[in-house]
């Protein structure tokens, strides 16, 4: 099925639209692999192809939505008349419209060609490769506790009565591998991750290294001493802390009383270093295409700049409900055809700061570098802003990474921890998770830091 | 089951296996489902969101020794089965030795009649059933902030076939009203849920009319507003009838699930036969109620639904198993093969689990407590299967002394350890009552009950704040 074909379909949707009704249509076709290697051997596959419409009504405000993952022409019609009937018994809200057609911004091609015929063995080699790099990258790593690798040829069309007519493809590779490092009676494990568009782009070698590295380091961790302390989060840390960050900075959040930020645009809630950044058109991120779930144009949006708090991230519904002033800012998001639009990142990042990694450590002298954090779905909690999460990292001694630690648990709010970081790396990196997140090392002046 | 049968004739159905079974698998099977199904919320009494889905789809799955490949695929032609087969047999690298067996259907022993299709309903119904569910929570209590009602129904057509000759084809209907609902007072706010559902259609709501689970939701939310701090210590716990089912299901039914027996991650692993609990405890793992919100006539596997003893007065004597926990463990299948849909591999799953009731009168259960807590709600926990391990939140529970019940208590954990628990079982009443919910495991949900009669354990640990 090529692009053309899936317009055709949700084209064969929206052309059936009658009257003042608005109707969308979004087709989407998804091809995925994904290999695990343990011992040597094939411990899982998996493979799919999926496709799928979701088709949504609105008839004077009241909305309705239905999906079909058969595309006969009249499974079409169904689906179409379900979402009519559904929006029918649908409570009115304004602030249910479809967006006006906009340019879509050119973000180059994401696709690579030939994608499609690598042949599964290919990818079998590439998830054994990457096991045996991260084993042979130190005598101490004794095997992992995954091997993985995955790839996703996406490609999606949206239609509707408003004019919106918009296509985009992306392919996807990615391979990531937690090697379990061991010594006497103790095991650590530690990530390795590498992200391409192709398999051909993925350096399994170096994920394999990084994964090793990251795990052997941690051997022979104690408790820390509890204490505050300035504390090193580093990129694939601070990546997972965006994500708690995000998920408060939706509109949505806010305007179902779900965050912290409800009230706050314009106020200074981070410190000066910080300027946050969802920026759905960047070529090396995750994220990008030239437009969002609704068609609105992917953009660049300063969500804090140095420090003060400028936009939340909204797609249509939650911009209306916001006030005339309010633009979509192209953050719309769905999981799958399935499901109606919410809100998520793009590509949500810290605006990388001018000194490189071992320059902040060097400033931060005494501290704690935290490699790994665990728990932060429960421990961090966006609504009320508490953070209490586990960490695992180094202890660092005049400027330098020294012994490790585990077990142990650093604290603050979400608020004061924005408030006091005092650097941002210039070594910002993607993580293809969460609607993906940018990481860099950054330097928060002081948390509460609890061990034995 | 037209849509399927349509699509997928024996012959293609063997073609499949079979390229299934080209590169060395000893085993392929080929799943297809057709799915149509309704979601409505009502929430701040809107109608938020109802949608309707359709889904159709195929998994194809190889087994060679402890390799798995699984391929699934939305477009249900010849090519892409192919397709998907051909992938599937990769992850075994080798070459085919096997072939496939000539295809029978096995004995269906037991039905789940649908009286009132739930796509009778129409939506003006769907939104009538939410909003007289919205309004009786509402009229429990001026204290009453928020309501929110979800409605779910489904229709899935499967059909499973697999080297070994199995050919099942069935029809699987679910209704379901979940009601939540928020109470505040001055600066105490609390939740109460109640969430019927059952392997039928409309006539699920004579039985559980929508008023009734609402209000039960909103006496939860609101009784919990005059809680104080509960209690700390071990002490005797009554675990009124019903609720006590979800300890049952977290801190003994997953242990007993053999892929986790297999991996020796289990706390009974190696015990069958073994007293573990007190001689009042017998527990069965039961997919063949009728209309159960658990049941089927066959699992995902394709093997007939079964009753399956796992306690019998206090002795261990069966795991559930799949197809390849079975064979793993060599022990009989008990037909728990489970997946959540065609993009899903099959585990072992718990279908409708409970302790059998015995002789207690449950008031006498209540009055003979001097000093103890009687938990009527429990929430989320946590286990280690390994150990037995558990932890788990009371969403509603009382002191009692002297036999009466005093006052609600919050913010109190359940703390103890599963066999331990089981052996200190000292009264089980002759009430019955279950619970229905989605049960997480591998990141795969899949519909369970959940039952118990009232049960008294002779002394365990509330972790309280008083």
């Amino acid at each position: 099925m090529s692009g053309a074909e899936l317009a055709d379909l949700a084209h064969r949707v929206v052309d059936r639209a009658s009257g003042d009704e608005e109707v969308e249509a979004f087709a989407l076709r998804k091809v995925e692999t994904e290999v695990e290697a343990l011992r040597g051997e094939v411990d899982a596959l998996s493979s799919a192809e999926t496709r799928g419409v979701g088709v949504r009504v609105i008839l004077d405000g009241r909305q309705g939505y239905a999906s079909t993952a058969m595309v006969t022409d009249e499974a079409l019609a169904t689906a179409l008349d379900e979402a009519r009937s559904n929006a029918a018994v649908a409570t009115p809200d304004e602030a249910n419209v479809l967006p006006d057609p906009q340019t879509p911004p050119d973000v180059g091609d994401l696709t690579r060609p030939g994608f499609l015929d690598v042949p599964v063995d290919r990818k079998i080699q590439l998830a054994l490769d990457l096991e045996r790099a991260a084993t042979a990258a130190d005598p101490r790593v004794r095997g992992v506790d995954m091997a993985k690798y995955g790839d996703a040829y996406v490609e999606v069309a949206l239609v509707s009565t408003r004019g919106v007519e918009s296509a985009a493809a992306r392919t996807d590779a990615w391979a990531f591998v937690l090697p379990l490092a061991s010594q006497d009676d103790e095991t650590q494990t530690g990530m390795g991750l590498t992200i391409g568009r192709a398999p051909g782009e993925l350096d399994v070698d170096g994920a394999g290294r990084e994964g090793a590295e990251r795990a052997v380091r941690l051997l022979g961790a104690t408790k820390p001493t509890s204490r505050k302390a300035a504390v090193v989060f580093d990129p694939h840390a601070t990546a997972a802390f965006l994500g708690v960050l995000a998920r408060a900075l939706s509109a949505e959040a806010v305007l179902k009383g779900r965050s912290l930020f409800a009230d706050r645009l314009g106020d200074h809630v981070a410190g000066e270093a910080l300027t946050l950044v969802d920026d759905g058109l960047r070529p090396d991120g995750p994220a990008t295409a030239p437009w969002d779930a609704e068609g609105v144009p992917h953009q660049t949006t300063v969500v804090i700049e140095h420090g003060v708090l400028r936009s939340l991230l909204h797609n249509t519904w939650t911009a209306h409900r916001s006030g005339d002033s309010t633009r979509s800012t192209g953050n719309a998001s769905r999981g799958s055809f399935k499901s109606s639009p919410g809100v998520a990142p793009t590509n949500l990042h810290l605006s990388p700061g001018d000194a490189d990694p071992s320059r902040i450590l060097a400033d931060a002298g005494d501290a704690v570098y935290v490699q790994e954090v665990v728990g932060l779905h429960s421990g961090a909690n966006p609504i009320s802003g508490d953070f209490s999460v586990g960490v695992t990292g180094l202890a660092v001694r005049g400027g330098e990474l020294a012994e490790p630690f585990r077990e142990a648990t650093v604290a603050s709010t979400i608020v004061e921890v924005l408030r006091s970081i005092t650097a941002v790396g210039s070594d910002l990196r993607f993580f293809p998770f969460g609607g993906a997140l940018g990481g860099s090392t950054v330097l928060v002046s002081e948390m509460a830091v609890s061990g034995r | 089951m037209d849509l399927l049968a349509e699509r997928l004739d024996e012959v293609l159905i063997r073609e499949v296996l079979t390229a299934g079974l080209s590169r060395g698998g000893d085993f392929a099977e080929l799943y297809a489902e057709h799915k149509r199904g309704r979601a409505l919320r009502l929430e701040d009494r809107r109608v938020e969101e109802l949608t309707s889905s359709l889904d159709l789809g195929a998994g194809i799955r190889v087994i060679r020794g402890g390799r798995t490949a699984y391929a699934y695929t939305n477009v249900l032609d010849r090519e892409s089965l192919l397709e998907a087969a051909r992938v599937a047999a990769a992850g075994a690298q080798g070459e085919a030795t096997r072939s496939v067996d000539d295809l029978t259907r096995p004995d269906r022993r037991v039905d789940h009649p649908v009286r009132i299709d739930p796509f009778e309903a129409d939506k003006e119904d769907l939104v009538a059933l939410a909003v007289r569910a919205d309004e009786a929570a509402r009229d429990v209590s001026g204290d009453v902030r928020q309501v929110i009602v979800t409605y779910l129904d489904g229709t899935t057509d499967v059909l499973i076939a697999n080297s070994e000759g199995r050919l099942v084809d069935d029809h699987r209907t679910r209704t379901r009203l979940a009601t939540q609902v928020v109470a505040a007072r001055d600066d105490v706010i609390q939740t109460g849920f109640e969430g019927p559902g059952a392997s039928a259609g409309h006539e699920m709501f004579d039985s559980h009319r929508p008023e009734d689970v609402a209000r039960a939701a909103a006496r939860q939310a609101v009784a919990m507003l005059d809680s104080r701090p509960a209690p700390s210590g071990e002490m005797p716990v009554v675990l009124w009838r019903g609720d006590g089912g979800v300890l049952f299901h977290e801190a003994c039914g997953h242990g007993l699930e053999a892929d986790i027996v297999a991996k020796e991650a289990s706390v009974y692993a190696g015990r069958r036969g073994e007293r573990i609990g007190s001689d009042l405890l017998s527990g069965v793992d039961d997919a063949t109620v009728q209309n159960g919100w658990g049941s089927y006539a066959f699992d995902d596997e394709g093997t007939p639904a079964q009753r399956t003893i796992l306690f019998d007065e206090g002795i261990l004597v069966d795991y559930l198993s799949d197809h390849r926990s079975s064979r793993k463990l060599d022990l009989p299948v008990t037909g728990n093969g489970r997946r959540q849909s065609y993009a899903h591999v099959p585990i072992p799953r718990m279908t409708n689990s409970y302790i059998v009731s015995g002789d207690a009168d449950p008031d006498e259960v209540i009055a003979s407590l001097d000093r103890g807590v009687l938990c009527k709600g429990l929430g989320g926990g946590q286990v280690n299967p390994a150990t037995g391990d558990f932890v788990f939140g009371m969403t509603e529970a009382y002191l009692v002394e002297g036999g009466e019940i005093r006052h609600a208590v919050r913010g109190a954990n359940l703390v103890g350890n599963g066999p331990e628990t089981l052996r200190r079982i000292d009264a089980v009443g002759t009430d019955f009552a279950q619970r229905q919910g989605i049960c997480g495991k591998d990141g795969q949900g899949v519909p369970v009950a959940f039952g118990t009669p009232t049960l008294r354990i002779a002394r365990i640990t509330v972790g309280g704040t008083a």
